[in-house]
């Protein structure tokens, strides 16, 4: 008996101890949860550059510094004479382009600034394209009306010189700088039908202080400061209950059709190859949406006191949202400073949402990933360079945010490179180290008939961050897989999701488009046996004149498929019942199709499916756009331009032809170009449907004169 | 004698026919009261392109209350709107049948305020001085002495002068002020001048600002309609306009080129000089008075002894 009892007690032991695992083990799980329930939120971005230099926008900066200047004494003796009198004392030495000392302007000039004027902040300054508007007008002398008396003064004086105050009793008459702006500006956009003629279209309207308006109890619920916003802001309110940030769907104008439909979009239809669709997902797909408790199909989008204000205009950069709330802000955070903060949104507040697609940073688009919060000028010329925000572009009416993609139907209004830069973009390389600019310039500008800027102003894309390409749905599930890192050190399997591939400073794929989209809808059959399923795809083709080449990211990945039905399916991912808590794909398609309102046959299959993602952001300064020589082999080898330019010019063809994107110098930085160094052929022009290089066998329309044998290649029609 | 009815009529009317024979003297005394150096804002309504900042910096200079409109709603030129206590400035649209060179209609932006002028009938018109012409210029209203009478809007040709009907308590005159304060400072512009972004609004010594207005549609004649309005008018106000369409198609009226107050003072000044007008209405009443007073005494009857008989 006595030799029994240590057994008996060894095992009371060793049963406590196994039942106090299973109660740690039991808890674990909740313990997990709820400490990632209280998770802080994250801190804004910090104004660095990668390297944790302070960030500057250096064109911005030096734009600025021109602009604050101190002012020169005022020009009183002005040499009055009419444009005709003028050419004919300059005799044909009027100033040119060349002349021309600065490309970009920012009109901030401390005479526009009034002593304390209540309404001295009502706009902010203009950035204005001096360059551009040289170019466009030909003529100097059309803004540099008049010149100083003075004999050593320059033709085309500064504004600043004879226009400063106005009023000034000392020279009546004479206008006040900025209405020498307004009236010159205004009377010649007005004469030639082009460039804005409202307040806004120059300026940027700039946010009262809200900090005395805004009244809030301390810790206010968000929907607390939502109906404070009301208060003023119901006008703003009712045109945000048809915008397509309230509603995630809209006009879908560019997709072929549905051109007249107001029901696409990623809350009712549209599908991708990342997590597939929003139904039956809501509170984790719409922790971006701009409003608060979408968590079921039953949100009621005619409620106002449902948006969230914040999330885009928010300035302080501690708004966030938590990611599986539905769109709730994370509960630590103080709504009433951020409410009495509130103004213009910025890169922060739309590459919250638009910088974390797919689930992370840079996962879905190519070309915006979070270093666009503080890029560097080569990673981006206007974000990094010249501190642009994204609606600056994006200009927005009534909460109607203009810009179209290929990933979803929903456009509020278009914007392209050619609504500042023109048609005829290359005008203006003038000064030192562009003597011979003009010749090329001509070839630059036919060249924007046939191709987009972006394909040689944005020639490798991801490149300040790698991007998702490659999501195999089909490899989910495998608890035990590790996951290896690659190159990038991105990891290439989540057992949630499955497989995936990055790739970073990758060579876009190009294809002819038109500006209008094929797109797969929820409940689309669409047949795997034709190969690779196409979610959304480019129209366009070499022989249509609307069609341009234009640069894209391929998203590729296999995901499910319903063969019974023939469409593809919607899983239910998210949620208790999900499956990514239950792993049981059946359970999660049967759930998921329910919510998209569509039988499920119970058999699914797994198919390629393939996405084409425009790619518009990360433009690279101009100097490091890829060269002739890089898309034309004709031009490597002993002939360059002089194949039909036999003139006698002290011209450099060779150095001009071979001039272009330096990928040497990218890959010196660090990033992963080696490939494409001294590539030549970069478009690829036989997968584009010509024959060879244009340069040889002539353009698509166009035959190459004298002895060029080669006729318009419509074969692909 | 007894003083009928008809009877007084023709005492009244005598003494009233001698007043109007009299005033010839007194024409040659009435002096205009303009100050000599006054500032005023030249107004070029072919400048104008009616972004209402104005309307905007007035506000916010003058601490108006909120528009039910914002300042950057155009939808507020489909009304003709007039200044109130609200808003010392407006614009209004008018389509003149002007039409540019795409055969669009085009629209003329006329800014109204009040006109400053040089003898203001309003402080004529003003009981008690609270309307004040400055010796900068501008027209102000003065609260301790404004007893609230409304003469002045009643007497304003350009009918300015607003007034707060809905403060019963402590109602005010509103009207512009030409910003007195901003532009007794050196250097000070009012508002709207400060803020035009075309500098539609010249703003000056009025006398430069004729000889600008001048000049400028002196050199474009095939624009400009050759008229200053508000150099002549009313005898003159600080603010003038100068125009591209016909100043009667944007309801800026004809106007007599006399001083309104002239009129009005000479007869009052004519009936008052030497207190002759009311000695002799007094004169005539005593006498009346006496003449019933015997009449009564000497016991003939009259108006008083029938109501007693009545009674």
């Amino acid at each position: 008996m006595i030799n029994k009892r240590p057994t008996f007690w060894l095992t009371f032991l060793v049963l406590a101890a196994a039942c106090c695992l299973l109660v740690v083990l039991g808890a674990t799980p909740d313990v997990a949860a709820s400490s990632k329930k209280t998770k802080n939120p994250p801190k804004p971005p910090a104004r660095v550059f990668p390297d944790g230099t302070p960030w500057v926008p250096v064109d911005q900066v030096a734009a600025l510094k021109r602009a604050h200047e101190p002012v020169p004494p005022l020009v009183m003796d002005v040499l009055i004479e009419s444009p005709m009198e003028r050419q004919l004392r300059l005799n044909g030495k009027a100033p040119s382009l060349k002349d021309a000392p600065y490309r970009y302007m920012v009109l901030d000039s401390p005479i526009l600034k009034h002593k304390d004027d209540p309404f001295d902040d009502l706009y902010g300054p203009v950035r204005f394209m001096h360059l551009k508007h040289a170019a466009e007008v030909h003529d100097c002398l059309v803004c540099h009306h008049y010149r100083p008396k003075a004999e050593h003064a320059s033709e085309t004086t500064r504004c600043s010189a004879c226009h400063q105050q106005p009023f000034n009793p000392a020279v009546p008459g004479r206008l006040g700088l900025k209405a020498a702006y307004h009236q010159k500006c205004i009377e010649c956009h007005k004469k030639r039908e082009r460039g804005p003629v409202d307040c806004k279209g120059c300026h940027e309207k700039r946010v009262p202080d809200h900090s005395k308006l805004v009244k809030l109890p301390d810790h206010p619920e968000p929907i607390t400061v939502t109906r404070e916003c009301l208060r003023c802001h119901d006008r703003e309110a009712t045109n945000m209950l048809t915008s397509a940030h309230w509603l995630w769907h809209g006009p879908s104008p560019y997709t072929v059709g549905h051109e007249d439909q107001f029901v696409l979009g990623k809350g009712t239809n549209t599908i991708n190859n990342f997590c597939i669709a929003v139904k039956s997902n809501w509170p984790r797909c719409t922790s971006c949406h701009a409003g608060y408790g979408w968590k079921d199909a039953d949100f009621d989008f005619s409620d106002k006191t449902r948006m969230d204000c914040l999330i885009c205009h928010d300035t302080t950069g501690n708004y966030y949202k938590a990611p599986p709330a539905a769109g709730m802000p994370f509960p630590q955070i103080d709504l009433k400073p951020i409410a009495e903060h509130v103004g213009k949104p910025s890169r922060k507040t739309c590459g919250d949402c638009h910088f974390q697609g797919g689930g992370g940073d840079a996962v879905k688009h190519g070309d915006m990933n979070s270093v666009l919060y503080y890029p560097t000028r080569n990673c981006d010329v206007h974000m990094g360079g010249m501190d642009f925000q994204c609606h600056e572009c994006h200009k927005t009416r009534n909460h109607k945010i203009s810009g179209r993609s290929l990933s979803v139907p929903v456009a509020e209004g278009s914007r392209s490179c050619e609504d500042c830069h023109g048609d005829k973009p290359h005008k203006y390389h003038s000064g030192k180290g562009h003597e011979d600019h003009n010749l090329l310039n001509h070839h630059l500008n036919e060249h924007s008939q046939h191709i987009y800027c972006q394909t040689c102003h944005s020639p490798v894309y991801a490149k300040c961050k790698p991007t998702k390409v490659w999501w195999d749905w089909s490899k989910a599930g495998d608890k035990k897989r590790k996951a290896k890192k690659d190159k990038y050190g991105m990891p290439d399997y989540v057992w949630k999701k499955g497989e995936f591939r990055w790739v970073e400073s990758a060579k876009p794929a190009y294809a002819w488009y038109n500006g209008r989209v094929k797109r797969v809808i929820i409940g689309q059959k669409v047949d795997p046996a034709r190969g690779v399923i196409r979610l959304t795809e480019p129209v366009g083709a070499i022989w249509d004149r609307k069609s341009r080449i234009f640069p894209f990211k391929i998203m590729r990945g296999k995901q499910m498929y319903d063969p019974e039905n023939g469409y593809l399916i919607v899983p239910h991912l998210f949620g208790p019942d999900g499956y990514w808590k239950t792993l049981d794909w059946q359970k999660s398609f049967e759930i998921g199709m329910q919510a998209a309102g569509l039988p499920y046959s119970g058999q699914y299959s797994w198919v390629e499916t393939a996405m084409y993602w425009g790619l518009n952001h990360e433009t690279m300064p101009a100097e490091n756009a890829l060269g002739c020589a890089q898309c034309h082999p004709a031009l490597n080898g002993e002939q360059t331009c002089n194949r039909c330019h036999k003139d006698t010019r002290h011209l450099d063809f060779k150095r001009l032809a071979h001039r272009g994107t330096d990928f040497a110098a990218m890959k010196a930085k660090g990033r992963d170009v080696g490939a494409l160094i001294g590539q030549t052929d970069y478009l690829n022009f036989k997968a584009l449907g010509y024959k060879g290089d244009p340069i040889v066998y002539g353009g698509r329309f166009t035959t190459i004169p004298l002895g060029g044998s080669v006729k318009a290649q419509n074969t692909s029609q | 004698m007894e003083l009928s009815r008809r009877g007084f009529f023709k005492v009244m009317g005598a003494s009233g026919a001698a007043l109007a024979a009299t005033p010839g003297k007194a024409k040659a005394t009435w002096k205009s009261k303009a100050p000599p150096d006054a500032y005023g804002c030249l107004v070029d309504l072919g400048r104008c392109i009616g972004c209402r900042k104005c309307e905007l910096a007035c506000n916010k200079v003058n601490g108006l209350p909120e528009p039910e409109k914002p300042f950057d709603d155009v939808t507020v030129f489909n009304q003709r709107r007039r200044p109130d206590d609200k808003a010392f400035t407006v614009v209004n649209r008018y389509y003149t049948g002007r039409t540019d060179e795409r055969n669009q209609p085009k629209p003329t932006f006329v800014k109204v305020q009040c006109m400053h002028c040089q003898d203001p009938a309003c402080a004529s018109a003003c009981i008690t001085g609270a309307l004040h012409k400055n010796e900068n210029g501008a027209v102000t209203w003065n609260p301790a002495k404004c007893i609230g009478c409304r003469y002045c809007m009643v007497a304003c040709p350009f009918q300015i002068p607003a007034y707060e009907y809905s403060n019963p308590i402590t109602p005010r005159v509103r009207k512009c002020t030409f910003c007195f304060d901003r532009i007794s400072e050196e250097g000070g512009t009012p508002g709207c001048a400060a803020i035009c972004p075309v500098e539609a609004i010249t703003f000056g010594r009025r006398s430069e600002l004729l000889k600008l207005a001048h000049q400028r549609i002196k050199r474009d004649p095939v624009n400009y309609v050759q008229h200053v309005y508000g150099e002549k008018e009313v005898g003159g106000t600080s603010w003038l306009y100068i125009s591209q369409v016909p100043f009667e198609k944007i309801d800026s009226y004809n106007m007599p080129t006399r001083q309104i107050p002239k009129l009005t003072e000479t007869i009052q000044h004519t009936i008052f000089s030497y207190l002759w007008a009311p000695i002799t209405l007094f004169g005539i009443l005593g006498g009346a008075m006496w003449t019933l007073n015997r009449q009564q005494i000497t016991g003939k009857s009259g108006p008083g002894k029938e109501k007693e008989d009545r009674s």
